[in-house]
C-alpha cells in the first residue's frame, strides 16, 4: 500500500498500539476485519501526506503467457512500488487481492466497492502490469531455427 | 478451448475471480469460474495472478511486525450468522419435517379435542339423512317436543326427548328403525328447512356398561351434511341439515364444539 517499509512499520505499530488500548478497555471493535480496514486508511492517510504520484494514462496489454517468467525476473520491492503508486481505490483492491486472505465478500466490504468497480479495477491493472512488465522485463524473443 | 459466451456480471466476476480457489465461497463465482476453467484467456490470468500473488508473498516482512503476529492470525473467524445456520441445508431439512410433524400432530390432536362418544353412529345417520325420503316415514303432525311421550309409550324408548331448541318446530314424520349395530334409532323429520332430527343411544363404555358422557353441542359432518349433538340420560339427539353449521347455529344459540 504504501511501497516503504519503514512508514509501514509506522502503520503497523500504530495500529497494534491502538488495539492494545482498545483491548485494554474492552472496546475491540465486532467487525472482524477491522485489523485491515484500519490499516487500508491508515495507509491511505499517510499516502496523502506524502508525495503524489502523477496521474498518467497507462498503456494496457493482453496478458501473456510470458508474464509469469517476466513477474519471476521482478523484485518484490518493484512491485510493492508499482502497486503504491496506483490510485485508490485501485491500490486497496490490488494490495488486498494479491494477499490471498480474502474471499470475494470480504474484498468487497474492506474496499468499499461494488462488484463490477472490483472486476474493473482488478482488470485493468492487470492489463497495466503486464504493459509495464513488457516496458521493464521484456519476454525472451523465441529462438529462431537455424 | 474457446471462450464462451458470459454475461457481463459473469466477465466482471471473472475479472475479480481469486486465483485461489479456496477463496471462492459465492455459487455465482463459481459458476463463471467453471464456464472458463479450461480457457486460454483465464489460465494466463490464473497464472498471472498466482506469480504476483508469489511476488507479494515474497515481500520481506519486518522482524518486528513477525514478532507480534504470526502467519494467519489476522483475519478472526467468521462467525456464522443466523441466517446463515437457518438456510443451512440440514437445519432446513430438519426444520422442515419437525414442522410436518408438528402440523400433523395439531391436525390429530384437533381432531381428538373435536370428536365425541357416538360421533362414528352420527356420521353414518348423517349418511342415512342424505337419502331419507319423507315417504319413509309414517305422517304425523305435531310439535317435536310431543314425541318424547310417542317414543315411550309406543316403542318403549325412556329419554328419547327432543331438546327445548327444537322442541317447538311442527314435523312431517317419524320412524323407528335398527341400525346395523341393532341400536334402535328414532329419526323425525320437521317442516323447518328439512331438518331431521335423529335420537339414538349414547356410546357405552364396554367394560362397565355405562354411557359415556359429553357436554354441550358438538358439531359432526359428512357428504356434505352437518349435525349437532347433544347427549343426555344415555340418549344422543342429533339434529342434521344440508349444509354448514352455520345454517344450524342459530338454532342451538352459543353451541360449543
Amino acid at each position: 500500500m504504501l511501497g516503504d517499509a519503514a512508514k509501514a512499520q509506522e502503520v503497523f505499530d500504530a495500529i497494534m498500539h491502538d488495539a492494545a488500548l482498545r483491548a485494554a478497555q474492552g472496546e475491540l471493535p465486532k467487525d472482524r476485519l477491522w485489523l485491515f480496514t484500519d490499516a487500508r486508511w491508515r495507509c491511505l492517510e499517510v499516502s496523502e501526506a506524502g508525495l503524489q504520484p502523477e496521474p498518467v494514462e497507462m498503456e494496457e496489454h493482453e496478458i501473456a503467457a510470458t508474464a509469469p517468467s517476466q513477474i519471476g525476473q521482478l523484485d518484490p520491492y518493484q512491485l510493492a512500488i508499482w502497486i503504491s503508486a496506483a490510485p485508490d481505490p485501485q491500490r486497496s483492491a490490488l494490495a488486498l487481492f494479491y494477499l490471498d486472505e480474502f474471499n470475494q465478500d470480504e474484498l468487497l466490504a474492506l474496499t468499499e466497492l461494488k462488484t463490477h468497480e472490483l472486476g474493473k479495477w482488478i482488470g485493468n491493472a492487470r492489463q497495466e502490469f503486464q504493459a509495464w512488465l513488457n516496458a521493464t522485463v521484456p519476454p525472451e524473443e523465441p529462438a529462431e531455427p537455424l | 478451448m474457446k471462450m464462451p459466451h458470459l454475461n457481463k456480471r459473469q466477465r466482471l466476476l471473472i475479472q475479480c475471480a481469486p486465483f485461489n480457489e479456496k477463496r471462492i465461497d459465492d455459487r455465482a463465482m463459481r459458476a463463471a469460474v467453471f464456464r472458463v476453467k479450461k480457457t486460454e484467456m483465464f489460465s494466463h490470468q490464473r497464472a498471472f495472478d498466482r506469480a504476483v500473488a508469489g511476488l507479494v508473498q515474497a515481500i520481506p516482512i519486518p522482524n518486528q511486525v513477525t514478532e507480534w503476529l504470526s502467519k494467519g492470525t489476522f483475519v478472526a473467524p467468521r462467525r456464522r450468522t443466523w441466517r446463515q445456520i437457518v438456510f443451512n441445508p440440514v437445519v432446513l431439512a430438519i426444520g422442515i419435517a419437525v414442522g410436518v410433524i408438528a402440523g400433523i400432530s395439531v391436525f390429530k390432536l384437533i381432531e381428538r379435542l373435536n370428536e365425541f362418544p357416538g360421533e362414528p353412529t352420527a356420521k353414518r345417520l348423517l349418511t342415512l339423512a342424505s337419502s331419507t325420503k319423507p315417504l319413509l316415514l309414517d305422517p304425523v303432525k305435531t310439535d317435536a317436543g310431543a314425541l318424547g311421550d310417542f317414543f315411550f309409550m309406543k316403542h318403549r324408548l325412556p329419554h328419547y326427548d327432543v331438546p327445548p331448541e327444537f322442541a317447538d318446530f311442527k314435523t312431517l314424520g317419524c320412524r323407528v328403525f335398527d341400525d346395523e349395530d341393532g341400536q334402535r334409532i328414532a329419526q323425525v323429520w320437521l317442516v323447518e328447512k328439512k331438518i331431521q332430527l335423529f335420537l339414538f343411544p349414547a356410546e357405552r363404555d364396554l367394560k362397565t356398561g355405562a354411557s359415556k358422557h359429553f357436554n354441550g353441542w358438538r358439531y359432526v359432518d359428512q357428504d356434505r351434511w352437518t349435525g349437532v349433538v347433544q347427549e343426555k340420560n344415555g340418549v344422543c339427539f342429533m339434529a342434521a341439515v344440508r349444509g354448514s353449521e352455520k345454517d344450524l347455529a342459530p338454532y342451538v344459540g352459543k353451541a360449543k364444539e
